[in-house]
């Protein structure tokens, strides 16, 4: 079963997601090349939990009339499968990629009452201070009630809010571009990434928001759990028994999404396979899932893409 | 929000005690029940009404409940004390007391106040266009702590020890500040965009408390340490906060500005900072 969607056609399947803690920081810097430092850096080497602490990734360039001290920031998104985990995931990758980078500060995304739970990221940092931190409250009795660090650095003072809000996310959003061309695939891939960064409260956390090697779970190796998607490796299609590749789809990319919530990451897939489906020499768009064994979420391309 | 508006009469030579001057006495009440109210001159116990014309609406509750007191109330104190919620205003002067131990809402005066105004405040927003008299948002005399929230903003000058033991919440003089300023605080934030009188800070203890001057400090107490000239990013949150939701315009001059860092009282072990902008 498929349908057409500006004669692309998209295969009636689902995206199988599954449940993770996400976290929204803010970095702000005394301009925008130092906070695109800060958030690349600490965005690095997060795609997969398969083999990453954590999965992350940029959400959006935030201007500085939208940032807390008025500076230009960015919106970086962490994931990770627990409370614990996220939590020392942004401790060690704010500590090692943030604190260290010249100018920047954090504060967090999340608003309390928006979140699940608060994590005491700022708090555990402030020990860096060895004793000479001080903290800084705002809103005592009138506003709204902040509290942050202020922790010396050699180069003066790197503040960093108290706590940041966690929320049940949704993670393994995804849709499979296939193409003619390697270069047609790439392209329409970019234009859906491009897309996806117009949503709000989603990233795709691999490189550019690309992934080439999709995985499938286990090998034919005993000691790897996860190996190349042998079904959607175009290059192996009349080799492998178990290809979904299309005839006349020479190239496959995937993009994958985590979100804040279902709802996000369903309208980012939509907006990412309309986006692709504009591009000539784009044949099929399907989504990848294990039968609902590995997640809660089942995001269908037709309900994503508003299809009856 | 309804309004409900008191004109004093000819008020007494004595001081006139009026603590039930604030939204939470009136809210709920009939007029005739407010004009029963119970005020205070000298050891005599009066009626809110002998002393005031009282017209208009009141509320049910207290935070939809509207103040307003048109007239000159110098001598009469306590207007607004411990208040906690609600808006009451004042076009003109206030006596002694005024907001004082307050929680909540906003108290405002288009006059000048007198002393012990915001004394011991918790919560809410006391705005004094004029001078404000002394002892400022203080603790009263052997009570261990001054304000513990809230926000007093003053357009005018203040008068001795404004903030003294102050703990937590914000003060912000937009005029200059008289002697010991400070005194003894262990937490809050002090911002004067006027000149600073000496022993500005004497005794305080820290606890992330600051004092920030932006027109000069007559003196430094020498038991506090200069350390550096930098550009605080956590001071712009605050100058952020005070021109954009506070309407103290000056504060955004200096956004991108340059602080000598002094940290003590170092006779008290104390860890406060006073920050003074660079000229």
């Amino acid at each position: 079963m498929s349908f057409m969607l500006n004669g692309v056609g998209i295969e009636d399947t689902f995206a199988e997601g599954f449940g993770m803690w996400g976290a929204r920081i803010i970095i702000t810097a005394k301009n925008r090349k130092w906070a695109n430092i800060a958030a690349r850096e600490m965005t690095g080497f997060a795609t997969s939990v398969i083999a990453c602490d954590c999965e992350a990734g940029i959400e959006r360039e935030v201007p500085p009339e939208e940032t807390p001290d008025g500076r230009p920031g960015v919106s970086v998104m962490v994931f990770g499968f627990s409370k614990k985990r996220l939590s020392a995931s942004m401790l060690s990758r704010i500590g090692q990629c943030v604190l260290t980078c010249p100018t920047t500060a954090i504060f967090n995304g999340i608003l309390e009452e928006e979140a699940d739970d608060m994590l005491d990221v700022g708090a555990s940092l402030r020990f860096f201070g060895d004793g000479y931190q001080v903290k800084m409250r705002m809103g005592d009795g009138w506003g709204e009630r902040q509290r942050f660090w202020r922790i010396p650095v050699m180069e003066g003072e790197f503040l960093a809010e108290a706590k940041f809000g966690a929320v049940r996310a949704v993670a393994g959003g995804n849709f499979l571009v296939m193409g003619e061309s390697e270069d047609a695939t790439l392209e329409a891939s970019e234009r859906a990434v491009e897309a996806i960064r117009e949503v709000p409260g989603v990233i795709a956390p691999f490189p550019g928001g690309i992934c080439r090697s999709g995985s499938k779970v286990g090998s034919t190796y005993a000691f790897l759990k996860a190996s190349t998607n042998t079904p959607f490796c175009p290059s192996i299609k009349h080799t492998s028994p178990d290809s979904q590749v299309p005839a006349g789809c020479n190239s496959v990319l995937e993009v994958i999404l985590n979100g804040l919530d279902e709802p996000s990451v369903m309208k980012a897939m939509a907006s990412g396979i309309k986006a692709a489906t504009e591009v000539e020499g784009v044949k099929w768009v399907t989504a990848v899932n294990f039968g609902g064994k590995l997640g809660k979420f089942r995001m269908g391309l037709k309900d994503a893409l508003g299809v009856k | 929000m309804k309004e409900l508006m008191l004109t004093p009469k000819k008020l007494p030579d004595l001081p006139l005690e009026a603590e039930a001057i604030t939204p939470d006495s009136v809210a709920g009440k009939t007029l005739k029940e407010v004009k029963s109210l119970p005020v205070y001159v000298g050891n005599t116990v009066q009626k809110l009404g002998d002393y005031f014309d009282v017209k208009g609406e009141t509320a049910e509750t207290p935070s939809d409940q509207l103040v307003a007191i048109q007239g000159e109330c110098g001598n009469v104190k306590y207007i607004g004390a411990g208040m906690t919620a609600g808006r009451l205003i004042v076009e003109g002067c206030v006596g002694m007391h005024a907001g004082a131990e307050m929680e909540g809402g906003e108290l405002s005066i288009t006059g000048s106040a007198s002393n012990w105004a915001g004394a011991e405040m918790k919560g809410g927003l006391l705005r004094i266009q004029g001078d404000a008299g002394h002892q400022l948002g203080a603790a009263y005399r052997g009570s261990p702590e001054g304000m513990t929230g809230g926000v007093i903003v003053v357009g005018g000058d203040v008068g001795l020890e404004a903030g003294a033991f102050m703990r937590r919440g914000m003060l912000i003089i937009q005029g200059d500040a008289d002697s010991f300023l400070g005194v003894h605080m262990n937490g809050g934030e002090i911002f004067v965009f006027g000149n600073v009188a000496r022993r500005l800070g004497a005794e305080a203890k820290g606890n992330g408390g600051f004092i920030a001057c932006f027109g000069g400090v007559e003196s430094i107490l020498p038991t506090y340490v200069y350390d550096t000239t930098f550009r605080p990013d956590f001071l712009k949150l605050y100058l952020r906060q005070l021109r954009d939701q506070l309407g103290v315009e000056a504060a955004g001059e200096y956004l991108d500005a340059s602080f000598r860092r002094y940290r003590g009282d170092i006779a008290v072990g104390g860890t406060a900072e006073i920050l003074i902008a660079e000229p």
